[in-house]
């Protein structure tokens, strides 16, 4: 049923000027879990979650969260909706304090009310980041950034979170970490879509598992009933 | 730190009393100095909002002196409207100008929109000095029906410094405010938590304009003379680019030390004429290569000092 459905899209068709980056792509999230999307550099993952947000329009299809169209609205009315992007690359603010990027999360305003309430809970969550409180932010080591863009897409009490090659650039043990705070975020009730290269990784963690290709969704099940053969000919396109 | 924190509010106390004594116990020196150190300081804080803060880098500021400026001369001269009432209409037409400005300059980005504002200026200038209206490139005489005297000008500009340095900490210390520092730093992450660019970015600059034109509107009633190819040179963004960066890009206190220093260079060189530009210059890349955050920018760093802190703890 589609209650439970957290995010549906449907046939997607993104174009960059002429140039189009995805072609009729399809995917279901069921509320609460974790779904991973993963493929190569280029294969259109990130502008998959880049238009989820709201930072892209896409030319045909439908995005519907928990029921409602948000296919073509901006990020400042996507974000009260309750889906949040952690962007690749970390990119926190750098000039910005921890606890400034912290507030930046619960930017839009239906947040701000709770903004303590929620700041505590992500220091919580991630206690290093309550010790570097008031360090600008690119004083943080690469982790501890990684950290701080999870616990700023937290500030904005999502339902659904976006995550962008969160692994990217970091050592094993602190990715092994992080997937750790994911989990725990998780168990929370929030939805998770996950975009990796990091193929072991991100299907070991997901419950539902998308390999794209060139703009297009070319296999899709369960992590647990696809064989390595199989996504490692769908990731390469043989 | 603490001690700073608590003395802080007597400190500025005491300087605004001292310097809104002035007229009563300054020499006409000291009077002049303070009123043009205000002035400046409120312009340097407008392009240090745009560039040091929104990341709107603007080259065109003096399109606004000289627009704000000629609105006040054309509405005293020509119409005999109160003098500091043309002022303030003065401000309202700059922020119609950046509206305009803001249809096409909008759509770019960077040094883009930088040369944006700078073309909206030349082509200002030009209008200006070819527009029998206000006698070409003549200038004109601004003459109020009763002339205000050298103190009411002194205070005028005295609540442009000031008014202008809490528009800024207010600014900078509301949502607004951190939204647009954010956006400096990452504009499409800004916007993926949910800042609206285009409206902070509009904001910021009809706010400068607003306080561009409406400084300028008091500087000449101060000069008395505005003519175009003073009021809508580039050399004015020189002069900010010059108080911000020594002073320190992106720190409230910058633009206040800056246009000091500035202000105090103008009146030891100006009898060197022209080469006192070249001392400007090189006293600019000097610091830029010694402390390139600027002197406050550098003092900041080195030892967390901040009198008006726009930082959230």
């Amino acid at each position: 049923m589609s209650e439970s459905l957290a995010l549906k899209v449907r046939d997607l068709d993104i174009f960059y000027k002429d140039f189009q980056a995805l072609w009729n792509v399809s995917l279901e999230v069921r509320e609460g879990k974790i779904v991973s999307v993963i493929g190569a550099n280029g294969s259109g993952k990130s502008t998959l979650l880049n238009t989820i947000s709201g930072l892209l329009d896409p030319t045909r299809g439908t995005i519907e969260l928990f029921g409602e169209r948000i296919d073509g609205l901006p990020p400042h009315e996507t974000v009260p909706r309750g889906v949040t992007l952690v962007p690749e690359g970390r990119r926190i603010f750098p000039r910005l304090t921890v606890y400034e990027n912290l507030v930046m999360g619960s930017y839009t305003p239906r947040r701000r009310s709770k903004r303590e309430e929620t700041i505590s809970k992500a220091y919580e969550l991630f206690p290093v980041l309550n010790e570097r409180h008031d360090q600008m932010a690119d004083t943080l080591s690469g982790g501890e950034q990684q950290m701080l863009a999870i616990a700023r897409a937290m500030m904005s009490e999502p339902k659904l979170i976006l995550c962008d090659e969160i692994s990217l650039g970091l050592a094993p043990v602190i990715i092994k970490d992080i997937y750790k705070r994911l989990g725990q975020i998780n168990q929370e009730g929030i939805t998770i879509v996950l975009v990796e290269q990091d193929v072991k990784r991100s299907l070991k963690a997901a419950s539902q598992a998308y390999v794209m290709l060139e703009g297009k969704i070319v296999l899709e099940g369960q992590p647990s009933s696809l064989t390595e053969e199989q996504v490692k000919n769908a990731y390469f396109g043989i | 730190m603490n001690k700073t924190l608590k003395y802080r509010w007597h400190i500025l106390g005491l300087i605004f009393v001292t310097l809104s004594t002035v007229p009563i116990w300054g020499s006409d020196y000291v009077l002049f100095f303070c009123l043009l150190f205000f002035l400046y300081a409120s312009m340097a804080q407008m392009w240090n909002l745009l560039v040091g803060y929104s990341g709107l880098l603007s080259l065109g500021q003096q399109a606004f002196v000289g627009f704000g400026g000629y609105t006040m001369a054309v509405l005293t001269n020509y119409y005999g409207v109160y003098v500091w009432l043309s002022v303030l209409i003065g401000g309202l037409f700059s922020v119609l100008l950046a509206l305009f400005m803001s249809l096409f300059i909008f759509r770019m980005k960077g040094i883009f929109f930088g040369i944006g504002t700078w073309v909206f200026a030349e082509i200002l200038l030009l209008w200006f000095s070819n527009w029998k209206y206000v006698k070409y490139g003549t200038g004109l005489f601004v003459k109020p029906a009763t002339p205000p005297s050298m103190s009411t000008i002194y205070y005028a500009a005295l609540i442009m410094g000031v008014g202008t340095l809490i528009t800024v900490f207010v600014i900078l210390r509301s949502k607004i405010g951190l939204g647009l520092m954010a956006m400096r730093d990452d504009e499409e992450v800004s916007e993926a938590m949910g800042v609206e660019i285009f409206r902070s970015k509009l904001f910021c600059f009809l706010v400068a304009a607003l306080i561009t034109g409406t400084t300028a509107g008091v500087l000449y009633v101060f000069q008395i003379f505005i003519q175009p190819y003073k009021a809508f040179a580039i050399d004015w963004t020189i002069v900010l680019v010059f108080i911000v960066v020594i002073g320190g890009i992106g720190t409230i206190e910058g633009p206040i030390v800056g246009a000091f220093i500035y202000v105090l260079l103008s009146q030891w060189l100006a009898e060197y004429g022209h080469v006192s530009l070249l001392i400007l210059g090189i006293i600019a890349i000097t610091i830029m290569l010694v402390a390139p955050k600027g002197i406050m920018g550098t003092l900041q760093e080195k030892t967390g000092f901040t009198i008006l802190p726009s930082r959230r703890t």
